[in-house]
């Protein structure tokens, strides 16, 4: 079924699904004044079927199966076998209400009853099966105050670009906002109270409402990831494996931007573990695993972040050839000491795998170095675990948005940037006994070697040096460096926008932020940054 | 664009960019706004000002005198930035354009309207639609979309830390 299909299938089935929602519930009323209106009970017993076979059509089965348990009672009311009492109607009304909850929680993915639903469910069977007990039970039922009103999940399509101006506006407005604020404190004090008591209320609403159009862009992430359990499959096949694709976490809600440029790196991840990660069938029966290989795609939020995992039950990675892969293609030049995470870090490194046939041999690596780059184009991260033979875990850390990030404002000169806070690891003073001319070098961090750049140098700010550096030290997957600017500003959230189509590739900048003071600041691109900073230093 | 055929009348936008004038079609400009703050953005030619936050949208600002190859101008309390929509590599994208001051707004026939001299401007006549009368004095129709060329976008994105070009701007 196409998607376009299914959303047809869907608009209809919403739209039914209220009508004979609303049907059930006037007949249920009806029916508690006429108990023995046999016209009622059959209208009431017609909707309810109609309305499961619809859920199970559009594949709703937590609402198809309660809707079946509540039609199991109507039937024995349409028999004769029970009588439509006040807490048998009850107990129908409150199914009304769980089915529509239903419908709006398997619409946002919910593929489990609560308990409180399962515990109804439970008691309308008992009573279907003349269990006394069971009507008693009922009578001491708290009504839940649901969620009344008449809407299901009501949708209506928005193009991202309105949605997208709504972020625009409520970013204008929350400078406005300080602006105002700001006039209001240079008033005298009777004047200014009841203005500023005003602007406290307009900033908590305009707080409340800056919050919902952000919602607005936020999709649930099992859009991104229903499609590979098709690519799993397909591509399984191919390889003459197989392999079944798990997915955990679907209804977590991610910007729907950021949705859109994580699908090109996870299906590199996917792709790469079928192609490498899972063995043919015959060497995980030989090594004792089920031979339909696993692959688990999870998301989960995590303080503020969005945390993505891909995780196979294959060979894993073979350390050994990872350096010797890296050491045949320079990206690794002596033989240090690794440790595993770093070893592994190779895998990101540009120039570890380009050509087709490396791949092949190497087992992984193909563009890992391309994924790495469309994750921290988005401010995020990304890292791998491996066990040796028993799968590998890679994990890709987000913001929730794109549109608002944690940002650290530093000046050089006249001119502010913003690092994304996330990659801030300290900040200190610039040590005075160090050099003030040079554009970058190495400095004393705790006994350990830092190397650091001159931000005013590197991007060729004309400045005058200044007396009072400071550092900020940014950690970029296993790169760590120090940024020397002028000042420190501190962190804010910065809103985020897209640098025109004038500047499509600025080395060194990956976009701009309007500060609360309604400037332009451009947004630091750290690890292009830090690529280049190995050069210099 | 098609409105730059020159028909019958139409209504330009005069503004000064040294010592000379220049106009834009009227249907052209968005707002004028006053120079203010403008962020420079590192690494670009030198006649890339800058950008600005315009109502929430990230604006790029260039600076014509730079463009066109005048001597170093400074910025004035007359200085404005023309906001003009223009077309790059076919899609249009606005953009503001740093100038020393607006001056008036004109209606030009087409008969006021003579080729673009081959000598004696400063500016590379592949910038211009043509030249007008304006009273007594001469203005320099400038063809917008020409101004800005995709070549320019590459430009801005391959000029790795020319340090030295932002080091000169830096003085204007």
């Amino acid at each position: 079924m196409t998607d376009a299909t299914l959303d047809d299938l869907l608009r209809v089935f919403f739209a039914e699904a209220e009508e004979n929602l609303a049907t059930m519930e006037q007949g249920l009323l009806a029916l508690e004044r006429m108990p023995a209106d046999e016209e009622t009970i059959n209208t009431v017993f017609r909707v309810t079927h109609s309305l499961k076979g619809g859920a199970a059509c559009v594949g709703f089965e937590l609402v198809s199966d309660f809707a079946h348990v509540a039609e199991d009672l109507l039937d024995r009311i349409r028999d004769g076998s029970l009588r439509a009492t006040t807490e048998i109607i009850t107990a129908l009304l409150l199914s009304v209400d769980t089915l529509r909850d239903l419908i709006r929680a398997s619409a946002a993915g919910r593929t489990t009853l609560t308990a409180d639903e399962e515990s109804l469910a439970d008691l309308i069977r008992r009573i279907a099966q003349h269990d006394s007990g069971a009507v008693e039970a009922l009578k001491s039922a708290t009504r839940r105050p649901a969620a009344r009103g008449n809407a299901l999940t009501r949708t209506v399509r928005v193009e991202t670009e309105r949605i997208d101006r709504m972020v625009d506006l409520s970013g204008e407005m929350a400078i406005a906002l300080g602006r105002m604020r700001h006039v209001a404190e240079t008033l005298p004090r009777a004047t200014a109270e009841p203005l500023i008591e005003t602007w406290h209320e307009c900033e908590r609403l305009f707080l409340d409402l800056q919050e919902l159009v952000m919602k607005a862009r936020m999709v649930p992430i099992g859009t991104l990831f229903a499609p590979f359990h098709r690519t799993v499959r397909d591509l399984a096949r191919e390889r003459e494996k197989t392999a079944r694709l798990t997915v955990a976490g679907d209804d977590v809600e991610i910007d729907h931007d950021v949705a859109d440029r994580l699908r090109d790196p996870i299906t590199q991840l996917v792709r790469n573990a079928v192609d490498h990660g899972i063995e043919s069938p015959d060497a995980r029966a030989a090594s004792g695993k089920e031979p339909c290989g696993q692959i688990t795609m999870s998301a989960v939020r995590e303080s503020g972040m969005i945390v993505i995992r891909i995780r196979d039950d294959g060979a894993g990675i073979s350390r050994e050839r990872v350096i010797a892969q890296a050491t045949r293609h320079g990206v690794l030049q002596d033989s240090p000491i690794l440790s595993d995470a770093e070893t592994l870090a190779l895998l990101f490194r540009p120039g570890f795998s380009t050509a087709h046939e490396i791949n092949d041999v190497s087992g992984r690596g193909v563009g890992l170095d391309v994924v790495r780059r469309n994750v921290e184009a988005l401010h995020g991260s990304v890292s791998i675990e491996s066990i040796e033979g028993s799968g590998a875990t890679f994990t890709i850390r987000l913001p929730l948005t794109l549109a608002i990030i944690d940002g650290f404002g530093v000046s050089v000169g006249d001119e502010q940037f913003v690092i994304p806070l996330p990659l801030v690891t300290e900040c200190l003073q610039f040590p005075a006994d160090a050099r003030r001319d040079e554009a970058g070098g190495i400095l004393d961090l705790r006994g350990e070697p830092l190397p650091f750049v001159r931000l005013g140098r590197l991007l060729g700010v004309a400045a005058p040096p200044s007396a009072r550096e400071n550092v900020v030290i940014v950690q970029c997957g296993d790169r760590r460096a120090g940024i020397a600017v002028d000042h420190l500003v501190g962190e804010s959230p910065v809103v985020v926008k897209p640098m025109s189509e004038l500047f499509r590739a600025v080395p060194g900048i990956s976009g701009s932020a309007i500060l609360g003071s309604g400037q332009v600041a451009l947004i630091l691109d750290v690890p292009v940054l830090l690529e280049e900073l190995k050069e210099i230093a | 664009m098609t409105d730059q055929q020159i028909t019958t009348q139409q209504q330009y936008l005069t503004f000064a960019v040294c010592d000379d004038d220049y106009a834009v079609p009227i249907l052209r400009v968005k707002e004028i706004i006053a120079f203010d703050s403008v962020t420079r953005v590192p690494r670009t030619p030198s006649f890339i000002r800058g950008v600005i936050n315009l109502r929430g949208s990230v604006v790029p600002v260039i600076d014509l005198a730079q463009k066109f190859g005048y001597p170093e101008s400074r910025t004035t309390r007359s200085s404005c930035i023309v906001i003009v929509e223009m077309a790059l590599d076919d899609k249009p994208i606005v953009l503001g354009v740093l100038v020393d001051a607006v001056n008036q707004v004109v209606d030009l026939l087409d008969e006021d309207i003579q080729e673009p001299p081959s000598f004696g401007t400063r500016v590379d006549i592949g910038f211009l639609v043509g030249m007008g009368r304006a009273g007594k004095k001469f203005v320099l129709i400038l063809d917008i979309d020409k101004v800005l060329a995709a070549s320019d976008v590459i430009a801005a994105a391959d000029a790795a830390a020319p340090a030295e070009d932002l080091a000169g701007e830096s003085a204007a």
